[in-house]
């Protein structure tokens, strides 16, 4: 060796035949490892197919948003600032181990000069103790603040950390016994390992005290890393590798949505078995960390519903570790209570927080429908409104009014009575059939005619688009409406649609052309923000309030739309905006998602009234909303709070300000 | 056990109002371009006889009297609830009988039919509610009769009904044959059929049966006795109207009317 070239002595201490064994011992971790990794994916593969693999750059960009610059993590400040330093820290030494493992087994001489001393020591040496640094936040918040959402796997994060630390630990003290044992003059390079050199001097240790314990500690440092290496596909430490893949395999659109059933080819509907959902929701389980966010995030679970979004993926992982994936008891209704699927708004609060990606919702319809059409169980009120939409195409039981009652007093155009028009605006059952949204409704249409858009409705020809009773896992009815639809509008040759409900939207843009309707369709809070930023509606009445916007789940988080309701507000005089705690990507739901309009909502608190609450904190006088469903729940939350809060459709608000309700 | 359910088809009663309309020709609701429903109670009597297949493997077949063009789709709901076989008597004229000449038809149908230990209905028809045809049926038949039952137990003896009444209900033990007219309770929600009874009712039998292969019996003159005169749409009318004066004018008038309204 050089003495002028910087470097180090690699296996300085370690005797030949301890190389040796350390070679076994590596090859026998590895191939634990290997079995570990294989056991899993035998069980993945009995999934269903769906392509997740392309397209390849979106999915990259996103790996290095989520992965490398761990985008969702930080959406909780703390622990995603000692995540990221754990992150970092860990792959700064995995990478050192390799030059490691080049430089003395490819016998390629790269560990030296300034790459030894500036990565190989200085950067390793400082990762290493970033990544000390995180072990040790990891633990405080667990043991020390206890955070409530942690409440899973409290031993077993306990034996990960204390594991890491202790790999850590002894990695430092190995490096520092070398350092003072070779009297390395670059020690200073490796700044922990040198301070616990300094630290072996001041206790006088002899050299003979340092090689021996530097043997002891080396060996343990390696037997604690193979252990590990072992370890990590059979613990949640499996994250490490797998969570990286699962945000290349995210939804890229659509996101949430259960997957088209072809009726002609499924034996049994829903998911009974593993075999039943797809490769990627088994895939989803073992990625699951156990971190709570989404079950924190969920609006069944904290107002006090049995639902929790982690324990149906954890109850569905630890079941499919039991019986390989195989057979075992039915998912829906035994794996996962019947009461939990049911609980589910399917507002995806939890899949917006999960920092790996898992796709809960889709599992949770996948069980509803197996409840919904192979046992044709259903709580209640939605049985009730699956018969309604059966026998009337709508699910609003003893609604008794007309689906045109609303257009009393206004003029509209009616395709059904042979008047054309560039646009068909959809108005939506929950909408037409209840006589809160019909202002709604006639509010849109006098600013969409102020603006001069040119549009005409289905009038009495109009059916359910069949939102609610997929969601309820009734797929067969939904499609049997869908292709009601698709007929009706093919029929009057609709190219452009604008409605009023994001559900609604939602099923067009995303479900229909998967069935052969592919239409233009804007939600009207997009097509409202078009006309007053295009100048063809000028809102010059001040409104003087202080608004909070309530993002629909199926605008928001199913559609990304959270800028275009809010562009409308801003565009009138005198609104003072002001957001609600939990808004835009964390917004709340308002309760009537996932066909939970039909239910009866009695166990803890009611999620319309905790959201009502969330709006009367924020000191809005006007909760904001563009949701015919959002409004019906806001307004009954309202009425049960007795607030001063009033609920508007943006719709609404624009009209006052271009004075068109006088 | 066997069991037949009587089914009636109705105009939905949940018809918003606008599109409620008496036909004067016949006196009777207009039926052309509304939705049709199996009459509400009509489905917790073959709930109930489908709980009676479920416990004790009865045979359920479900008969209908209308227009057998009209009358598929109820006829398809049924047996994709659970019904074995279905009987159409294809009658165009059926919407206009009385419930009496409807019990009289049926009952010949249900002759025809053979076996007929338990026959249901329900308590009464959604559109006209005459709540005769049970009894009718019953006394046609040579049955028994219990009306407003919820539930029936079928054990190793006879059958053993539940009769709700005001604040409680009867365990009334019935000799077969026997017509039972059902009414609704938590116990007989009308259940939602499974897709895959969906796909197969398509597959399940249906017989429609002409009313002249029908036999009825000649003790009776069915048509006799009940005429409807007419049918009119009830009128619901509000009026506005704005009180003149000063405000302390305005309350005593207001105070007068109210107390003509017998409010105050």
């Amino acid at each position: 060796m050089d003495p002028l070239v910087p470097t180090r002595e690699i296996y300085w201490n370690i005797p030949a035949f301890g190389v040796v064994i350390m070679y076994l011992l590596a090859a026998a971790s590895v191939a634990v490892f290997g079995h570990g990794v294989y056991q899993h994916f035998r069980m993945w593969r009995r999934g269903q197919p769906v392509d997740r693999l392309t397209p390849i750059w979106p999915r990259l960009r996103s790996v290095l948003l989520h992965v490398a610059a761990h985008g969702r993590l930080l959406a909780e400040r703390v622990p995603g600032i000692y995540h990221l330093a754990l992150f970092w820290g860990f792959a700064f030494l995995l990478v050192g181990t390799m030059v490691v493992f080049v430089q003395a087994d490819l016998r390629l001489p790269i560990m030296r000069g300034s790459f030894y001393l500036y990565f190989q020591s200085l950067a390793l040496d400082l990762m290493g103790a970033a990544a000390t640094a995180g072990v040790a936040a990891a633990m405080v918040m667990r043991y020390v603040f206890k955070s409530p959402r942690l409440r899973r796997g409290i031993l077993s994060d306990g034996v990960i950390l204390w594991f890491l630390g202790a790999i850590l630990l002894t990695g430092f003290l190995v490096e520092g016994l070398r350092i003072a044992g070779t009297r390395d003059p670059w020690g200073p390079w490796s700044p922990v390992g040198y301070q616990i050199s300094v630290l072996s001097g001041v206790v006088e240790m002899s050299s003979t005290a340092i090689r021996g314990s530097h043997a002891v500690l080396w060996w343990v440092h390696f037997v604690l890393s193979m252990v590990f290496v072992a370890y990590i596909p059979r613990s949640k430490l499996f994250h490490l590798l797998l969570a990286p893949v699962n945000v290349y395999l995210r939804p890229l659109s659509d996101v949430g949505s259960p997957r088209l059933v072809d009726f002609e080819k499924v034996e049994r509907f829903g998911a009974f078995a593993f075999s039943e959902l797809t490769w990627k929701d088994l895939f989803d389980l073992d990625v699951c960390t156990e971190c709570g966010r989404c079950t924190a995030a969920c609006p069944a679970n904290t107002t006090g519903k049995l639902l929790s979004p982690m324990e149906v993926v954890l109850d569905l992982r630890d079941e499919m570790a039991r019986t390989g994936g195989v057979s075992g008891p039915v998912l829906a209704g035994g794996v996962v209570q019947a009461e939990a699927l049911w609980g589910c708004t399917t507002c995806l609060a939890c899949m917006e927080a999960c920092p790996v990606f898992i796709e809960h919702v889709p599992k949770i319809v996948e069980m509803r429908r197996y409840l919904a059409m192979e046992e044709a169980v259903v709580p209640d009120l939605m049985g009730e409104a699956l018969r309604s939409l059966e026998a009337r195409g709508h699910p609003f039981r003893g609604a008794g009014i007309a689906r045109t009652a609303w257009t009393a007093g206004i003029d509209v155009k009616s395709l059904p009575r042979g008047e054309a028009a560039e646009w068909l605006l959809w108005v939506g059952c929950a909408a037409a059939l209840n006589e809160r949204n019909h202002s709604t409704l006639r509010a849109l249409v006098r600013v969409l005619h102020a603006a001069g858009v040119d549009l005409a409705i289905l009038g009495d020809e109009e059916t359910c688009t069949g939102d609610p009773a997929r969601a309820m896992g009734n797929e067969y009815l939904f499609q049997t409406l869908a292709r009601q639809t698709i007929e009706t509008l093919d029929r009057y040759a609709v190219k452009k649609i604008v409605t009023a409900c994001p559900h609604c939207y939602n099923t067009f843009k995303h479900t229909y052309p998967q069935m052969g309707g592919r239409y233009e369709v804007w939600h009207h809070a997009q097509l409202l923000a078009h006309l007053v930023e295009t100048g063809r509606i000028a809102p010059t009445e001040p409104m003087d309030s202080i608004v909070a916007f309530h993002d629909p789940c199926y605008l928001g988080r199913h559609n990304g739309e959270y800028a275009a309701p809010r562009r409308v507000l801003r565009a009138i005089p005198g609104v003072r905006a002001v957001e609600m705690s939990r808004c835009r990507e964390n917004g709340f739901c308002c309760g009537a998602g996932g066909g939970l309009y039909w239910s009866e909502d009695r166990t803890g608190q009611r999620i319309n009234h905790a959201r009502t609450d969330q709006a009367v904190a924020s000191g809005a006088q006007i909760v904001a909303t563009a949701c015919p469903f959002c409004m019906l729940m806001i307004e009954d939350g309202v009425a049960a709070r007795e607030t001063v809060v009033r609920p508007l459709d943006v719709a609404e608000l624009l009209d006052r300000s271009i004075g068109g309700s006088r | 056990m066997d069991v037949v359910v009587c089914l009636k088809q109705v105009v939905d009663p949940e018809l918003p109002v606008r599109d409620f309309a008496v036909d004067p020709g016949t006196q009777r609701q207009v039926r052309e371009g509304r939705p049709l429903v199996i009459s509400t109670y009509d489905e917790n009597a073959l709930e109930v006889a489908l709980q009676l297949k479920d416990a004790s493997g009865a045979k359920v077949k479900v008969l209908t009297l209308g227009p057998a063009a009209a009358v598929s789709e109820a006829i398809r709901l049924a047996l994709a609830m659970g019904a074995d076989e279905a009987i159409v008597v294809d009658d165009p004229r059926a919407p206009e009988l009385s419930g009496a000449e409807k019990a009289c038809t049926l009952a010949a149908a249900i002759r025809r039919i053979g076996s007929a230990d338990l026959i249901l209905t329900g308590c009464e028809s959604a559109d006209w509610a005459e709540r005769v045809v049970a009894p009718l049926l019953a006394e046609d038949l040579g049955a028994a009769c219990v009306t407003f039952v919820s539930r029936v137990e079928a054990g190793d003896g006879a059958p053993v009904v539940r009769r709700l009444v005001e604040d409680g209900y009867h365990l009334v033990e019935v000799r077969l044959p026997a017509v039972l007219s059902v009414t609704s309770d938590e116990s007989n929600r009308p259940r939602l059929p499974k897709v895959k009874d969906i796909m197969a009712a398509k597959r399940k039998p249906v017989q429609t049966w002409s009313p002249a292969d029908l036999t009825r019996s000649s003790a009776r003159d069915p048509g006799a006795g009940v005429e409807v005169r007419g049918v009119v749409v009830p009128e619901r009318t509000s009026r506005c109207e704005f009180l003149t004066g000063e405000p302390a004018e305005q309350v005593t008038a207001l105070a007068q009317r109210l107390r003509d309204q017998k409010l105050l």
